[in-house]
């Protein structure tokens, strides 16, 4: 069973991996407006290979030996839009799981995400950060689109640093029906081009839920020391760890999220931290659950 | 190996150059990448010297290369001849197989006995490796005693056959002249081993024209010896006759002999005289020799360089071609 996260990281079929998260993860994540198939039945199309079996109209079938897949109507206008940070940083390899990455646990999360929204019927689309570009795969339903964009997630390499604002106004455009903007990163860059544009995308009234990866190892600064090491995105300095720098490492990552989390919370955007460790059920949970939940947990 | 033209070897310095472009001096400080480096506080970069070997065929191909231009520049000869028998022709038989038996050289190679032999041997001795002998079968007279006792850097032994019976060499002369006493004089030459002929008129084989006549000789008459009664020149003294020469274009004209030669002694005091003057001295034939290996650096001009060196340059030189080729794609 691909149940732990070493599993799920060498399980190369993306596909696969989200069908088992997703079975774990259970139903009632995300109080779509759209019931699925067949609720207000629109109209007949022809069956494209990866539609779900159940919504072939099988007596048709019988009668004109062709498949046919029920089209219902659709009045969900929530647009899920997932944006990846694919920059260097998120190479960034777990060091008590091997395989295991933030880039990784990103895209998985991400894929699942998508997978939701495409069994409720929900458009949604992809904006990948990385390289200084943004791609944007513009939102829309259905299986092929889920295709679309699990393919475009899984060619996504960590490289390079984030785009910078005029890269990322084309990727502004995108919202214009409400959307639930689902971010994966690893917020090392905050304040940035793309916080901002997360930040704006709240003020236009979106949902927005930044999830934050960090490897336990850069929790806890367990790092092996003795080695210089340098930072992954630009032509960095050297830094060095020695047994007493930890310290001084905790200090510093603590303050630089608790401004990440401030900063969050003066804008209304909700933050989920997370260890790419954990079971990634309970991390997608924890993601997933509407901000008002959570207001009311706390 | 030995190397005829040994200067080239100097430019083994050059084998520095790839050796030092292969080098890697100095790389910073091994660093790992970290996503959160920056939380870490900042350390000066370090050097560290090292010493480290980069594309090491591509190095040895390069070296090999320059190391077979530069050995092809200073016409590297790889000693390839063992023991050798030098055999003459004409030889009997019976004689050459006693001799290289004596030698104990029965399985040595035999190649003919080429003309000038002790030249020919300093000239090609790099040809032979350093522990073959060589044995020189010849005719006695074949070999010429050199100046100087020969040295080689191997063992030469020179055996000579008894020489046949030599033949008395056949003078060509022209006497243009009345006086029936110079036939006889030069009958009296005969005698004393070597034969003269007479002849009517010059040929390509006549060697002294004796010119007793009134008036100059036919301008179509030529000969590398004349003798004249009368002429100016040169005096050279030999054997207590005061000859004059001088060159013309028919010839060397002698002149200041006895005129004709009074009685038998003075011709023969004549011919003797003036054959130490005009005839080069018959070389003294070498003897039976066996000569030491003499440790010597035998340098020869005319070295001919392997017909596969070229061939080696540029397979070496492809094959850098294709690392190099390789290593950049």
């Amino acid at each position: 069973m691909l149940q732990t996260p070493a599993l799920l990281a060498h399980a190369a079929n993306l596909d696969l991996v989200i069908r088992h998260v997703l079975a774990g993860l259970g139903h009632g994540i995300h109080a779509g407006r759209e019931r699925g198939a067949g609720v207000e039945f629109s109209e007949y199309r022809a069956y494209s290979p990866g539609d779900e079996w159940r919504r072939v109209d099988w007596k048709l079938l019988a009668r004109a030996d062709r498949y046919y897949v029920r089209e219902a109507e659709r009045d969900s206008h929530v647009a899920a839009w997932l944006w990846l940070d694919a920059s260097a940083s998120m190479a960034e390899p777990s060091y008590s799981i091997k395989g295991l990455d933030k880039l990784w646990t990103a895209r998985t999360a991400l894929a699942c995400v998508a997978a939701i929204a495409q069994r409720q019927g929900d458009a949604f689309g992809l904006v990948v950060c990385g390289d200084g570009r943004a791609e944007v795969t513009p939102a829309a339903r259905g299986p092929r689109q889920l295709q679309r964009v699990l393919a475009a997630l899984a060619r996504t390499s960590a490289s390079g640093a984030l785009p910078d604002a005029a890269a990322l106004k084309a990727a502004l455009r995108i919202a214009a029906t409400p959307a639930v903007v689902f971010a994966a990163t690893d917020c090392l860059d905050w304040p940035s081009p793309m916080s901002e544009a997360l930040q704006r995308l709240r003020h236009l009234r979106h949902d927005v839920r930044v999830l934050a990866l960090r490897t336990q190892a850069e929790v806890d600064g367990s790092f092996p020391s003795g080695v210089a090491y340098r930072e992954r995105e630009g032509e960095g300095a050297l830094h060095r760890l020695l047994a007493t720098d930890r310290e001084t490492y905790r200090d510093n990552a603590f303050a630089h999220f608790s401004g990440v989390a401030a900063h969050c919370r003066q804008h209304d955007i909700a933050l989920t931290e997370a260890r790419i460790e954990q079971p990634l059920e309970a991390v997608l949970r924890s993601w997933l659950r509407p901000p008002s939940a959570r207001g009311a947990r706390r | 190996m030995t190397s005829l033209q040994p200067w080239w070897w100097a430019a083994l310095p050059v084998l520095l150059l790839p050796l030092w472009w292969h080098r890697q001096k100095r790389q910073r400080t091994a660093a790992e990448l970290l996503a959160t480096a920056r939380f870490l506080p900042s350390s000066a970069p370090q050097q560290r010297r090292i010493w480290r070997w980069a594309d090491v065929a591509l190095l040895f191909v390069r070296l090999a290369l320059l190391v077979a231009l530069i050995a092809w520049l200073a016409v590297t000869v790889f000693p390839w001849r063992g023991n050798t028998v030098l055999v003459a022709d004409g030889l009997e038989p019976a004689w050459v197989e006693r001799e290289v038996a004596s030698a104990r050289m029965q399985d040595a190679s035999r190649i003919a006995l080429p003309p000038q032999v002790l030249d020919w041997l300093h000239r090609n001795e790099h040809a032979w490796r350093d522990d073959a002998r060589i044995l020189v079968l010849a005719h006695a007279g074949d070999v010429p005693m050199p100046a100087r006792p020969p040295s080689f850097a191997h063992g030469v032994t020179f055996r000579l056959a008894p020489a046949a019976s030599p033949t008395p060499r056949v003078h060509h002369v022209v006497i243009a002249t009345q006086d029936k006493r110079w036939q006889a004089l030069f009958a009296a030459f005969g005698s004393t081993g070597e034969r003269y002929e007479i002849d009517a008129s010059p040929s390509a084989r006549t060697e002294l024209i004796v010119w007793d006549r009134p008036g100059a000789p036919p301008a179509d008459w030529k000969a590398p010896h004349w003798w004249r009664s009368a002429g100016a020149g040169k005096r050279v003294n030999a054997g207590g006759l005061a000859l004059t020469y001088t060159d013309t274009p028919q010839g060397r004209i002698w002149s200041g002999m006895p005129w004709p030669p009074a009685s038998a002694a003075d011709a023969a005091a004549l011919h003797a005289a003036w054959h130490t003057l005009a005839v080069a001295p018959e070389p003294y034939p070498l003897r039976a020799l066996e000569t030491a290996p003499a440790r010597m650096a035998s340098a020869a001009a005319d070295g001919t360089r392997a017909p596969w060196w070229p061939w080696l340059l540029l397979g070496l030189f492809l094959l850098e071609r294709l690392l190099a080729h390789a290593r950049r794609t």
